[in-house]
């Protein structure tokens, strides 16, 4: 038998068959390594478990149309496409216009949105009832529905007035559906030429108007009452040109271009415009606690029937991603997406930032101050043990052994208390931290297949670096404490 | 020859002298008792033969060479390699198999040996309780033991504190009869005991008194 099989005999023999000392060594060591091992466990994995709790606290990034562009599903889509999908947690739209309810004489903010999305941007939304799943079903706020008393089921009748001020809207806005549009151009000799149109409820032209009185009577004054020249246009889709599909009427050339110009430039016009009315259901209340139970809500379908447009004011963003990421997307959307821009609700984003600083420093100072502990507590139980075997350690001493191979005793079983105490604190420690993440934050985790040595190593170096005041102690021992009776 | 000579060794622990002025010398293969009542500086003297503390004054002589002044990791080599040591409390390390506790003492002086621990073992009579614990064991069968131990590395001198001290008759004879196989193989023996019936056994009784040698008895009887 060599010296080291005797040696590692002598340390399991010592381990295993005194077993109750040696248990609440090998407990203070694997304790401390479980609490350890799942500290670093959710250390590491905080963050992402943190980014996705926060996700919970509502949107933190925005994009908004460009100045002078037009922010909708298309140009939304190609602005999401700068996220990776898989950080990308929810994207609701959002239009936000006055309806009104006539037959209570009130006035809401009413937004447009995707119901499916709002679930996930703004998972703290309240609702009693259930979300609209269905064209011309609203979701209302907990302030509207208690002033004018709806509760799900009820039904309401909403209008849309479109803007009064013509001048507010673009031809190109103008052209909706029934819609009575009017413009003017300057005509032949500098007389004003006047049209006006109504749109059929594919917004096509229906009936086209002039007032040629500017014009020469028997050239462009004859345009108003030339029926062939009018019904060109019955049919046609806004803008027109001459010559495509429209033909100038003989001898009056400036003045046939002039209304086909008045015509695509022609806005809908205050006394045309035509309020839109549409009966909805009421599928459920919502309580947010903010500025939201204010608000109807209503599908983007139904918004487009209304207003005639697809237009979206904002898009609220949920993205799992920290700040710098955050950053990095808001980045790539500015510079990769001509119609859209990108916000950081930086409210949100700066509390994740300095909450998770915050979080990973208690977690810390958490793991230092058990470290501290475990070294105390296994110092002491050392300790312990050296004086109880005080007579054993003089014996030794008596048959020979120098101070080093006390030492080696000694410190060799505590890194065999390190090691074991190491595998158990890595099984026990991912049980714990599996146990916290499920219960604080409400996902699992995945095992760090790292954990295990490491947690190995720091038990050992903990537990030698224990040992070291118990091994002083031991070496300091007289020998001849095994001759004095007793 | 002279294996062990101690010359005008004093120990003094504050005003107590616990040794006064010892000279005295044993011979290679000799078997000397030391007997004294409590207090008469018998177990000092044995930690000072035993390498376990030193003299205040005064030179001991182990085979030549002067313990007196060496240092006490110096003391530790000449105690491995030269002595053997019976206790009257019989140590074992306890929670170590018999056979095991053999093989520590082997361990420290050179290389641990089952084979020949069991033959110790068997030397003592305890072939068949080589793997129990000493809790499983009698203190006779523990002290057979600690002969086994003391014996396992051809110590030049056993040096033996009260070793019948703790045990009944029987067993005492058994140790008594293991000594005289020792010193018939030529083994030096320094046995500390109370008990006239040991001191008998020697060829030489030192009596202590008051740190002094108060007087020595040679036995006119030994070996017969």
């Amino acid at each position: 038998m060599t010296k080291r099989r005797m040696f590692l005999r002598m340390i399991t023999a010592s381990l295993l068959r005194r077993r109750s000392r040696m248990l609440i060594a090998l407990l203070s060591i694997g304790i401390g390594a479980t609490i350890l091992a799942g500290l670093v466990t959710i250390y590491v994995d905080v963050p992402r478990q943190m980014g996705a709790q926060f996700r919970s606290y509502g949107a933190n990034m925005l994009l908004l149309p460009r100045e002078g562009a037009v922010l909708n599903s298309e140009s939304l889509s190609e602005a999401l496409r700068q996220i990776p999908a898989d950080q990308l947690v929810g994207a609701a739209p959002y239009r936000y216009v006055r309806l009104d309810m006539t037959t209570r004489q009130q006035s809401f903010t009413a937004a447009g949105t995707d119901f499916t999305q709002i679930v996930k941007t703004s998972p703290y939304f309240s609702v009693e009832g259930a979300y609209p799943a269905e064209t011309r079903q609203v979701l209302v706020g907990k302030a509207i529905a208690d002033t004018i008393g709806v509760k799900p089921g009820s039904t309401m009748e909403l209008t849309y007035q479109p803007v009064s001020g013509a001048a507010d809207k673009t031809p190109e806005e103008s052209r909706v559906p029934g819609a009575r549009l009017s413009g003017k151009v300057e005509g032949f000799g500098g007389g004003m030429v006047y049209v006006s149109a109504v749109l059929d409820d594919e917004a096509r032209l229906l009936s086209v108007t002039v007032d040629a009185s500017t014009q020469t009577p028997e050239y462009g004054g004859r345009v108003p009452e030339d029926e062939a020249f009018l019904r060109q246009f019955t049919g046609k889709s806004l803008p027109l040109t001459l010559g495509g599909g429209i033909d100038a009427l003989t001898g009056a050339t400036v003045t046939s271009s002039a209304v086909v110009d008045a015509l695509n430039s022609a806005t809908e016009t205050a006394a045309a415009a035509r309020p839109r009315t549409m009966n909805f259901t009421v599928t459920g209340i919502l309580t947010t606690g903010g500025e939201e139970e204010g608000y109807v809500f209503l599908s983007l379908p139904d918004m487009e029937a209304m207003t005639g447009t697809d237009q979206l004011d904002v898009a609220e963003l949920s993205v799992s991603a920290g700040a710098d990421r955050l950053e990095a997307y808001a980045g790539a959307v500015s510079e990769n997406c001509e119609n859209v821009q990108a916000r950081l609700v930086k409210r949100v984003a700066r509390s994740e930032a300095s909450v998770l600083e915050k979080l990973t420093a208690l977690v810390f100072l958490v793991t230092l101050v058990v470290l501290l502990l475990t070294m105390i507590c296994v110092s002491t139980t050392m300790m312990a043990v050296v004086s109880e075997r005080r007579r054993e350690i003089g014996l030794r001493k008596a048959l020979g052994a120098s101070d080093s191979s006390i030492r080696a005793e000694f410190l060799g079983e505590g890194l065999f208390l390190g090691l074991l105490g190491g595998v158990m604190g890595a099984v026990l420690g991912f049980v714990f931290a599996q146990v916290v993440s499920v219960n604080v934050f409400g996902s699992s985790i995945t095992f760090q297949p790292l954990l295990l040595p490491a947690a190995v190593i720091v038990s050992m170096a903990i537990a030698a670096a224990s040992c070291l005041l118990p091994i002083k102690h031991a070496v300091a021992i007289d020998p001849a404490v095994v001759l004095k009776g007793e | 020859m002279s294996l062990l000579e101690l010359k005008n060794v004093s120990k003094i622990y504050g005003d107590l002298k616990a040794l006064d002025n010892v000279s005295l010398h044993v011979d290679q293969g000799e078997w000397v008792a030391i007997m004294g009542p409590s207090g008469s500086g018998k177990s000092t003297m044995m930690n000072i033969i035993g390498c376990m503390d030193k003299p205040t004054s005064g030179e001991v002589l182990l085979d030549g060479v002067d313990i007196s002044r060496e240092s006490s990791k110096k003391l530790t080599d000449i105690r491995r390699d030269k002595i053997g040591l019976i206790f009257q409390q019989f140590h074992m390390v306890n929670y170590l198999t018999a056979v095991e506790n053999v093989m520590v003492s082997q361990y420290y002086h050179s290389m641990p040996d089952e084979k020949e621990a069991l033959e110790a073992l068997g030397r003592v009579g305890l072939r068949e309780r080589a793997r129990h614990l000493p809790s499983q064991l009698s203190g006779g069968e523990q002290q057979r033991v600690c002969v086994a131990r003391a014996l396992i590395n051809h110590p030049e001198l056993i040096l033996a504190d009260e070793p019948t001290g703790n045990l009944d008759e029987a067993n005492e004879n058994i140790v008594l009869d293991l000594f005289a196989q020792l010193h018939k193989e030529g083994t030096t023996l320094i046995v500390v005991t109370h008990d006239p019936e040991v001191a008998d056994a020697a060829q030489r009784t030192i009596v202590l008194e008051h740190g002094k040698v108060a007087r020595e008895v040679i036995n006119e009887n030994f070996g017969k």
